[in-house]
């Protein structure tokens, strides 16, 4: 390949993958892969990737007119030529963007990654808070709060108002699932499921990934070898995928 | 558009990686039969894709930020001046070279030609071994990334402060060597006349501020394609790993002081992440994987990888190769080690 050639190619990946990003953004899908309080940096991403790649548009169109200049740059075997290594690569995340539809992480992923009892410890944890009203509190709240050690259990038969996707583990017995997130620290790729156990009659007939709402008072349960916490729901309805499907520790 | 040839020129086993995606998939599928699970197949893809894509699209403002830095700083900055600040004797002049890349921020993949470059332009041993192993850890961005992963705790202190010792130690080992002529390959070694080194020679007046913008603009593009294949070939098996290999297996393997400490300095060698992102993605090991081995990882990654070795074999002999990556090893091997042993 030419520097010109590869200089336009260069140029043309860098503006598809700035578009690529945007159209993620409006999609309103970009929260499916990063935390969101990293948006701001891929909408930075988009302006930065468009300006280089028209400049280096530009240069590729300035190095054929002297093309001459440039020869001593290129060193030993590489005269004239450089590889395109690079820029298949950098094209595999758009052509996997493109080809499968995006969905946020979901119970097909607990299978790779397991759930866990365990709150994460991770960064930016904000500390338990046991005044917070039962029916505010999502199920990362109710699994700290099930996690703190000061947790005498007063908690213990509130009512708790979750949502949540249906996933069926193995390890539960009949007419129990689980309702779950994924919370998630930095990006898709540190997203660890939680869950609560929930006791339903008609739980069979919830198809795996539903989203529900459950109510019902909470108990603590045991599931493999962890603390759990269980609704005994009084109800569960289907509802939206929420907008933001991850929780945020 | 002076410097583009040293990134495009840098060879790389990019089959490496794809070679080993490929044996993770067929591990991961061999365990059903293909026909009978397509849909399971496809799952598996849905979230390898969702991974994935979250780690590149979290990467790139980083990445971007890096190689803007990088080409702002060969465009705009006069070497000769900076070399002068750099002491000669080796204790000062280690130090000096760790903290370089505060000024340089450059990852691993930049580090080598510009080390190299900086060698033959006067700069001591010493301080160019520090800066060769500390500048992909010490420099403002990767500062960032790791704090944006960990937060300001003692993962980022360790990191930084273990990479610095390591560095300017391995500077001081080095300092033993009075010409970086004695380390370097002796095609790389050829005094300013006769290698070709556009990017140092004192700027030129007639170079308008708006070529200089366009350099800088052609070089960050150069680095955003040179770094960003190695980045997502990580990412991909990063994701490959998560989604065919089941948490349990990992945490097997993982869970012992030890071994979870070998296991992440295989893998900082294997996955070959930039520094200025490869904290997001340890972030996906942190819960299967001890404290120490996640901060051995951090450590080590950024001195020693696939990519990093083979750029040091193209610049440095054989010999500095070897000790550039058995130390480091050592060190880090021995951080994490006694990480979990204080902490256990």
């Amino acid at each position: 390949m030419t520097i010109r050639l590869y200089r336009y190619l260069q140029g043309f990946v860098m503006m598809l993958t700035s578009i690529f990003l945007l159209q993620k953004i409006l999609s309103g899908n970009l929260d499916w892969y990063i935390h969101q309080r990293f948006t701001p940096l891929t909408v930075l991403s988009v302006i930065v990737l468009l300006i280089v790649g028209l400049i280096v548009f530009r240069a590729g169109h300035n190095t054929a007119q002297d093309h001459e200049h440039h020869d001593h740059d290129e060193h030993d075997d590489h005269h004239h030529t450089v590889s395109g290594w690079g820029l298949l690569i950098v094209l595999i995340p758009l052509v996997l963007g493109v080809l499968i539809p995006a969905k946020p992480l979901n119970s097909d992923a607990i299978s790779g990654k397991g759930i866990s009892s365990a709150a994460p410890s991770a960064a930016g944890s904000s500390p338990v808070r046991f005044d917070q009203a039962a029916d505010d509190r999502n199920i990362l709240d109710w699994i700290r709060l099930f996690n703190s050690d000061d947790s005498s259990g007063t908690y213990l038969g509130q009512s708790a108002n979750v949502i949540g996707f249906v996933y069926h583990d193995p390890r539960l017995k009949d007419g129990q699932f689980l309702v779950s997130r994924f919370a998630i620290v930095c990006c898709a790729a540190d997203a660890f499921a939680i869950g609560m156990v929930v006791d339903w009659p008609k739980s069979a007939s919830l198809p795996a990934d539903q989203w529900i709402k459950v109510k019902g008072p909470v108990q603590s349960t045991q599931l493999g070898d962890q603390k759990m916490p269980l609704i005994q729901a009084t109800s569960v309805e289907n509802v939206q995928v929420p907008d933001q499907p991850y929780l945020f520790p | 558009m002076t410097s583009s040839s040293v990134q495009i020129r840098s060879k790389s086993r990019p089959w490496v990686i794809v070679i080993t995606i490929g044996i993770l998939l067929v591990i991961g599928t061999s365990q059903f039969p293909i026909l009978e699970f397509l849909p399971q197949i496809w799952s598996k893809i849905s979230v390898f894709a969702t991974i994935f894509l979250g780690i590149f699209i979290e990467a790139i403002p980083f990445l971007l930020l890096g190689t803007l830095g990088s080409g702002f700083v060969e465009a705009f900055v006069d070497h000769d001046q900076l070399q002068r600040l750099i002491p000669r004797k080796a204790l000062p002049g280690a130090l000096t070279g760790s903290l370089l890349g505060m000024i340089f921020p450059v990852c691993e993949c930049g580090v080598v030609p510009l080390t190299r470059r900086l060698f033959n332009k006067g700069l001591p041993v010493a301080a160019g071994i520090s800066f060769l192993l500390a500048a992909p850890v010490l420099n403002p961005i990767v500062i960032l990334s790791t704090s944006a992963a960990f937060g300001w705790g003692w993962m980022l202190v360790g990191r930084l402060g273990l990479s610095m010792l390591i560095a300017v130690t391995a500077g001081l080992v080095f300092s033993v060597v009075k010409s970086p002529g004695e380390i370097l390959l002796p095609s790389q070694w050829l005094h300013r006349e006769a290698i070709p080194l556009p990017i140092l020679e004192p700027s030129k007046v007639s170079r308008s501020f708006r070529e200089k913008l366009n350099q800088m603009a052609v070089i960050a593009a150069d680095e955003f394609y040179e770094m960003g294949r190695f980045l997502i070939l990580g990412a991909a098996l990063a994701a490959a790993m998560q989604t065919l290999i089941p948490q349990q297996v990992l945490l097997q393997v993982g869970r012992g002081p030890v071994t979870s400490v070998l296991v992440m300095l295989a893998l900082a060698v294997i996955l070959s992440i930039c520094s200025t992102v490869d904290a997001f993605v340890v972030l996906g090991f942190v819960s299967i994987f001890s404290p120490g081995a996640i901060l051995a990882f951090l450590i080590f990654g950024p001195m020693v990888d696939i990519k990093t070795t083979l750029m040091y074999l193209s610049v440095l002999n054989k010999r500095s190769v070897i000790y550039l990556i058995l130390f480091p090893l050592f060190m880090s091997l021995l951080a994490g080690l006694l990480i979990n042993l204080l902490i256990a």
